[in-house]
């Protein structure tokens, strides 16, 4: 007998039991969705903090002098302390189709001082309307509004904020030292107060105009520290960071550009973490279902009994009762898996596009340095699917072999006589 | 009477050598740690620093009453002219005339560097005494480099809340004059040197008016003191060193 025909007996007897083989199907579906759908949401909680751990301040890729890390020295400017042409260099970045956005940013470790309050802390000098094209922070401010390009301005988190006592329309002394080994110190007025969530950056980073920045600790607008770029594919940041390397290669500048998955390893290792997470979702829920998926099969063969004894009576092989009833339960597992395509399919939309938002519940966290939100966004991925489905497959094959083997081994003349 | 002479010299004599013990020790230790300060005191110092990114010249003009008080005024550069610290009540203001504010050091920042130099906030202020943090011994009693000296080994006492794991100190015996001081850190290096020269007598003392500063990790670098007036046991108290005065000072 050809192989088609066992499938078609196999095919056939799945339609035997309907009810039967909806609960099974259903079992193997609900299990097939419940994995696409929590990968989905720890891939969308990685995304998230990729983005946040990425997207509020350090950016995608960073480029700086190789000596500037990590003592961050106020001398070690790109291109040494001569400088470099900041503008061609950031168009040059730009040009590439991968990098949405470049910012050039300086740095200075000082003093922040209002009245009898002062904290110590890092000013940012950048253009803001460039910077909030690359990172989030300017994005987030809850009041105020953007330091003007020039103007003895800046913005600072919540927490600085609230210990320096400080808001909107107040004026702080800043003291940084300068690179000509002056102090130096000049007053900026609060135009803004952001919120990142993440409690450091709060406390004590504020964010200035580059100009009087670069004024301040005498630094000419050809000096800066950092260059930071958003990428439009996050994870594809160490190809695009190759890339990155031959265009400053291209400017003579000698540089160390770094992806994201350089300076924040935590973040590549929770991701791995949590696609280990997936083997295991999937033992547990696939297991699970595998003993349902054999139960049925081995009351369907049992039930069937008399007939396979009547086959092998008549000279079939033993291996092609056998392959029919494995043919029935991968059957069974093929319309699982379109049960559950057509149940997950809507769900996957759903909370892709209309996350629900527990932040009310639960508030946010901080987790591997990145700000996490409890929002239960699930993330699209082809290969999950797939693989799921074919643990599924396997599963349903897997569970059918023990049946398959018992009916297909018990000798006709026994059954036929009722022992 | 020539023997009584001869016995009385004999005595002055032999105090500082053999007969040194830990008290003795403390008092020179304390003596040259205080030697700067006295009660009271001014003076103009000029401060030079060198660093692997620039060159700088400073003016500055120091009062000081006991452990607790000091006052410091740029002098020289112009541009900075007027920025002062004090340093009174366990704290630390800075007076900065460019914005004409004051600014409180928070505790966070003593250990970083004053001007830009190699001497730390703590450096300019502190307030305890030397011998109140350290136990003292003489590591070296002799000749060395043909000058009879005293090396001094202060070591932390358990609990002293200082930054040095171990301070070692040369001492010249005849005039008790410093010659040069080595800081170690909390893992036994070298962290800096101080080296003193240029004995000379000011506000009737001898005092070093010189005093070079070098850390170990970067030798190109260094800061140099060099006094150019002192004076001892001025008409000052407490009132001078208030933030008004910190202020006036900075306009001045």
């Amino acid at each position: 007998m050809p192989s088609s025909q066992w499938w078609k007996i196999g095919w056939r007897n799945v339609g035997r039991h309907k009810r039967r083989t909806l609960l099974t199907s259903l079992a193997l579906a609900v299990g097939y969705a419940a994995v696409v759908l929590m990968v989905g949401w720890v891939d969308g909680i990685v995304s998230q903090m990729v983005s946040n751990g990425t997207g509020v301040i350090t950016g995608q890729i960073q480029i700086q002098n190789p000596e500037y890390l990590p003592e961050r020295s106020l001398f070690n400017t790109l291109g040494g302390f001569e400088g470099t042409s900041v503008t061609e260099l950031l168009d040059a970045l730009e040009s590439d189709a991968q990098v949405d956005a470049a910012s050039a940013r300086v740095y200075a470790g000082g003093l922040l001082s209002s009245g009898d309050a002062t904290v110590a802390g890092f000013i940012i000098g950048v253009d803001a309307e460039r910077e909030a094209r690359v990172t989030r922070i300017l994005g987030s401010l809850v009041r105020g509004r953007l330091p003007e390009p020039g103007a003895n301005e800046l913005v600072v988190g919540e927490e600085m904020a609230r210990k320096l006592g400080s808001d909107v329309g107040d004026e702080l002394v800043v003291v940084a030292p300068a690179a000509d080994g002056s102090l130096g110190n000049d007053l900026f007025d609060v135009v803004g107060v952001y919120h990142s969530g993440m409690p450091d950056l709060d406390a004590s980073f504020a964010i200035a105009s580059i100009e009087p920045m670069q004024f301040m600790v005498a630094l000419e607008p050809n000096q800066v520290h950092e260059v930071a770029l958003a990428v439009s594919d996050p994870w594809g940041s160490p190809a695009i960071a190759q890339r990155v390397e031959q265009i400053v290669a291209a400017q003579n500048l000698e540089a160390n550009v770094r992806p994201w998955t350089e300076f924040r390893p935590e973040i590549v290792d929770y991701a791995n973490m949590s696609r280990g997470a997936f083997w295991i979702i999937v033992m547990v829920v696939f297991g699970m279902a595998a003993f349902g998926v054999a139960n049925t099969m081995l009351m369907a063969a049992f039930e069937r009994r008399r007939e396979f004894a009547v086959l092998l009576a008549l000279g079939a092989k033993p291996s092609g009762v056998l392959r029919s009833l494995i043919y029935e339960s991968a059957s069974l597992g093929m319309l699982s898996l379109i049960v559950g395509v057509v149940l997950v399919a809507p769900l996957m939309y759903w909370f892709h596009n209309w996350p629900p938002d527990l932040t009310n519940l639960v508030g946010g966290f901080t987790f591997a340095g990145a700000f996490v939100r409890p929002v239960l966004k699930v993330e699209y991925s082809i290969v999950v699917p797939l693989q799921a489905a074919i643990v599924l497959l396997l599963t349903a094959v897997a569970a059918a072999v023990y049946p398959a083997l018992k009916t297909a081994r018990t000798p006709p003349a026994d059954t036929l006589q009722g022992r | 009477m020539n023997r009584s002479i001869f016995l009385l010299g004999a005595f002055f004599l032999t105090i500082p050598g053999p007969v040194l013990g830990q008290e003795t020790a403390r008092e020179i230790v304390d003596r040259v740690d205080r030697l700067w300060r006295g009660g009271s005191s001014r003076g103009v110092i000029g401060m030079e620093i060198v660093t692997e990114h620039w060159t700088r010249s400073l003016e500055m003009e120091v009062w000081s009453l006991g452990n607790d008080y000091a006052l410091v005024r740029v002098l020289r550069p112009r541009r900075e002219a007027g920025t002062a610290t004090l340093k009174a009540d366990q704290e630390v203001w800075n007076y900065l005339p460019r914005v004409d504010r004051t600014i409180k050091l928070p505790a966070s920042l003593m250990s970083s560097s004053w001007m830009g130099s190699h001497f730390t906030n703590d450096d300019l202020v502190k307030e305890s005494r030397i011998i109140d943090d350290y136990d003292i011994e003489i590591s070296f009693d002799g000749v060395r480099d043909g000058v009879d000296i005293w090396e001094f080994e202060l070591t932390p006492k358990p609990e002293a809340p200082v930054v040095w794991g171990r301070i070692v100190e040369e001492i010249r015996k005849d005039d008790l004059m410093p010659v040069w001081v080595h800081y170690y850190d909390d893992l036994g290096d070298l962290a800096r040197t101080v080296t003193f020269s240029e004995y000379r007598n000011m506000g009737g003392r001898l005092v070093p008016a010189v005093m070079v500063v070098t850390p170990t990790d970067k030798p190109d670098e260094s800061t140099t003191l060099i006094y150019s007036e002192l004076e001892f046991d001025i008409d000052i108290d407490e009132d001078f060193f208030s933030l008004q005065r910190l202020r006036q000072t900075g306009r001045e």
